[in-house]
């Protein structure tokens, strides 16, 4: 299980909504946060998102123990299991 | 939360030295317009060889002030080319390091900001770098001291739940570095737990935003 958390304030909303675009992946809340989770892989393609660098490399609140970040730069965020 | 009764009233003021007076009043008074508003002219005194000295304050908005030291008779404590007045760095010092530590003066929103703007680009100390992204804008410049100053405007009120992730990271950061080689990733793997643990219940203590 890959689990993503990312803080609900406007500018990160776009995160959300580019990841739940996959079927594979599924957006869910605990409390103000976004749970993004899948079975495999996340990945979210920055340009889609339309952030920009200083949103888009602070948007991460938290990652689970059991999953990784093995992309996080000018193009994509990319988490997969550990 | 601690518990404790928060009381403070915000910064009465933050004091720096000036090797170089008459440019810190051009800049502060005459340029940006902050109003002189208290001094001091003390006869050097106490165990140390103490010079005679100048300390004067500038307003800079909700009565916070910023004020400046200047002893007569004091030479620059160093001759490093990076740096400020007060601390300067060797080559082997990282930029970004050097660039950290700054004083950011707040400003009501854009028109105030470029107000601000306006002021340094008809000065010798013009404004170095405008940044925009989605939550602030910001300018900066160096004052006649090498000090960076910023001012910056939000472009959203900050929300309840950025306090929330404030206390989480914070909590999460504590216990990372109490543990051997604390890196990012460990930072957000505690995070992640302590949202789990702690954020469903959270409920916004006050709905309004503080800016």
């Amino acid at each position: 299980m890959t689990a993503l958390y990312v803080l609900d304030v406007p500018e990160n909303t776009p995160l959300a909504t580019v990841a739940a675009a996959d079927p594979a992946v599924t957006v869910g809340r605990i409390g103000p946060y976004f749970e993004i989770t899948a079975t495999g892989p996340i990945v979210i393609d920055r340009r889609a998102t339309g952030c920009r660098h200083a949103v888009w490399y602070s948007a991460v609140a938290g990652v689970a123990r059991d999953s990784r970040i093995t992309q996080h730069d000018k193009d994509a965020l990319r988490v997969e299991p550990t | 939360m601690t518990g404790l009764e928060h009381r403070v009233q915000g910064v009465d003021h933050a004091a720096f030295p000036t090797f170089d007076p008459a440019g810190t009043v051009r800049f502060y008074r005459d340029v940006l317009g902050f109003p002189v508003v208290h001094s001091i002219c003390a006869a050097g005194w106490g165990p140390e060889d103490h010079p005679d000295f100048i300390h004067f304050f500038f307003d800079i908005g909700n009565d916070d002030r910023i004020a400046f030291f200047y002893y007569f008779g004091l030479a620059p404590v160093h001759d490093q080319e990076r740096g400020d007045v007060y601390a300067g760095f060797g080559a082997g010092v990282p930029e970004f390091f050097v660039r950290s530590r700054h004083l950011a003066i707040h400003v009501a929103d854009e028109a105030d900001l470029l107000e601000y703007r306006r002021r340094l680009d008809g000065s010798a100390w013009p404004v170095e770098m405008q940044i925009k992204h989605e939550t602030i804008e910001s300018i900066y410049t160096h004052d006649p001291n090498g000090y960076m100053i910023e001012f910056t405007r939000a472009m959203r009120p900050v929300t309840p739940q950025e306090d929330l992730d404030a206390t989480l990271t914070i909590d999460a950061l504590l216990d990372v570095v109490a543990a051997p080689e604390p890196t990012f990733g460990k930072l957000l793997a505690r995070k992640a737990e302590l949202i789990v643990e702690r954020a469903a219940d959270w409920e916004p203590a006050h709905a309004e935003s503080r800016r």
